[in-house]
């Protein structure tokens, strides 16, 4: 391949940028304006999670803030507290995206699960602490664990698609430096 | 960002000043908006405004292709309903000339009477942009806004029933918040007992009645309009049915067809005057100084 590293780097952002787009346009689409009973799993949080644990350097997180801070105000949450979770989130995973590259995969999708885990609760406790109005309890519930549980299908859809994939140890970029 | 380990030692520390300030810089606007929400909601309306419009061109058409696709799943169904419509259409036929009498029959007796008659309301109808995007809310967002005259707290109505209430309007969009969302109260009387109770959303399909004074006199199949009550809608716009929720709960089947929401009527309701005029008549604006000792006011009707 005749790419330099800056352009696959670049290529990679803007491939991860609009797939968070396409994903944000995709839940505002008024297919179905009725009530549901179950919620399905945030796909945006998905992806960015499986991008951040792989391919830290494709997910900038001034990217990340400001997807997650449009989709705040969007989807008519609260603004910036979900996406201040998020960023500290995939902050806690970027520094630890090294170690995560030499886990099974079980204990990734452990991981991230716990961290998707936290940022619910803490995200529902903030919400309680200022009185603020909160969502339904049972489907944010819902939508935390299918989150979880589709996280495998988006790293498979990741990794077959996009080419996310976990860098091997010692693979190295086209000018010899080290991934 | 890790290209070698020397540039990521120079990095680090500005890389970790970079994080603080966006994370402080998100949580400050949350609190903001926590405290001082209009300026925040105001702004939220704003970009809405600037972003959705644009992808119109790209929503249209991934919207028309869905909506082509459920339309050609119904078609197999459609010989049967076809049967079913004509055989309905027959008995309206009835209906409706009995519709048609009782109505020249009521403008007589009206006019007999010298009832002062509401005014019809004019709409602005607006297309259906995108949905609240999120299992939680229970919004749309319309294609009219504060340049086509739109106010905050207008009604919604689809063809048929009461939709919602717009609740921010930006310069090109506003947003309804539907009777289902869990942050909607509406005041309703239930036709024909005339019971006045709130319907109060809970993110469901068939939203709950409360606060109602004698549940014994309603009954499944009531029609529920609203009631003008607060000042908050007019009067008389049909919101659905009363029907009986598998908890036992009074619930209201709404006219309104929430499955899909593509036009909408946004009407032009006049704010109510409020009367403040105590009345000349029975009391006086200057109360004249009475000789007689208080108490003895005060007492009379105690012992009445």
């Amino acid at each position: 391949m005749a790419e330099t590293p800056t352009t696959r780097i670049w290529l990679g952002r803007s491939i991860f940028l609009a797939i968070a787009t396409v994903l944000v346009f995709a839940q505002l689409l008024p297919l179905d304006t009725r009530p549901h009973i179950w919620a399905a799993p945030d796909w945006l949080l998905a992806a960015t999670l499986v991008w951040v644990s792989r391919r830290p350097e494709y997910s900038p997180i001034l990217v990340i803030a400001l997807v997650f801070f449009l989709a705040d105000l969007l989807f008519q949450r609260p603004p910036g507290l979900w996406s201040g979770l998020v960023v500290i989130l995939t902050e806690i995973i970027r520094t630890r995206a090294k170690g995560i590259r030499n886990m099974p995969f079980a204990l990734e999708w452990g991981s991230v699960a716990l961290g998707i885990l936290a940022i619910t609760l803490v995200n529902r406790a903030v919400l309680m602490v200022v009185m603020s109005d909160q969502a339904p309890l049972g489907l944010t519930l819902i939508q935390m664990v299918m989150t979880i549980i589709f996280f495998p299908l988006v790293v498979v859809v990741a990794h077959f698609l996009f080419g996310v994939s976990r860098p091997a140890l010692g693979q190295v970029d086209n000018r010899g430096h080290r991934l | 960002m890790a290209k070698d380990r020397k540039s990521e030692d120079y990095f680090g520390p500005i890389r970790r000043l970079l994080v603080g300030l966006i994370v402080f810089a998100l949580l400050g606007v949350f609190l903001i908006w926590r405290i001082d929400s209009p300026r925040v909601e105001r702004f939220r309306a704003a970009v809405i405004d600037r972003v959705v419009p644009s992808f119109e061109w790209a929503m249209a058409p991934v919207t028309g292709v869905a909506n082509l696709v459920s339309d050609f799943q119904s078609y197999q169904q459609l010989a049967a309903q076809n049967n079913d419509l004509r055989r309905e259409l027959q008995q309206m036929k009835a209906w409706k000339e009995a519709a048609l009498q009782l109505e020249q029959e009521n403008a007589k007796l009206l006019d007999l009477n010298n009832v002062r008659l509401d005014p019809k309301f004019t709409y602005v109808t607006g297309v259906v942009l995108t949905d609240s995007g999120s299992p939680f809310r229970q919004s749309v967002l319309l294609n009219v806004g504060a340049r086509d005259g739109i106010i905050d707290g207008w009604p919604t109505m689809d063809g048929i029933g009461l939709v919602g209430r717009i609740s921010g309007v930006g310069q090109r969009t506003s947003r309804v918040i539907l009777l289902s969302d869990t942050s909607s109260r509406i005041p309703v009387t239930i036709q024909p007992s005339g019971q006045k109770a709130i319907l109060t959303g809970d993110n469901t399909l068939n939203p709950p009645i409360e606060f109602l004074e004698n549940p014994d006199v309603v009954r499944p199949g009531d029609r529920v309009v609203s009631s003008g009550d607060g000042g908050v809608f007019p009067a008389d716009l049909l919101v659905g049915q009363v029907a009986l929720g598998s908890d036992r709960r009074l619930r209201v089947r709404l006219s309104a067809d929430y499955e899909r929401l593509e036009f909408l009527r946004v009407l032009r309701a006049r704010a109510h005057e409020v009367i403040t005029d105590p009345g000349g008549l029975l009391a006086p604006a200057t109360l004249p100084a009475l000789p007689v000792a208080e108490p003895d006011v005060a007492v009379e009707p105690a012992d009445g």
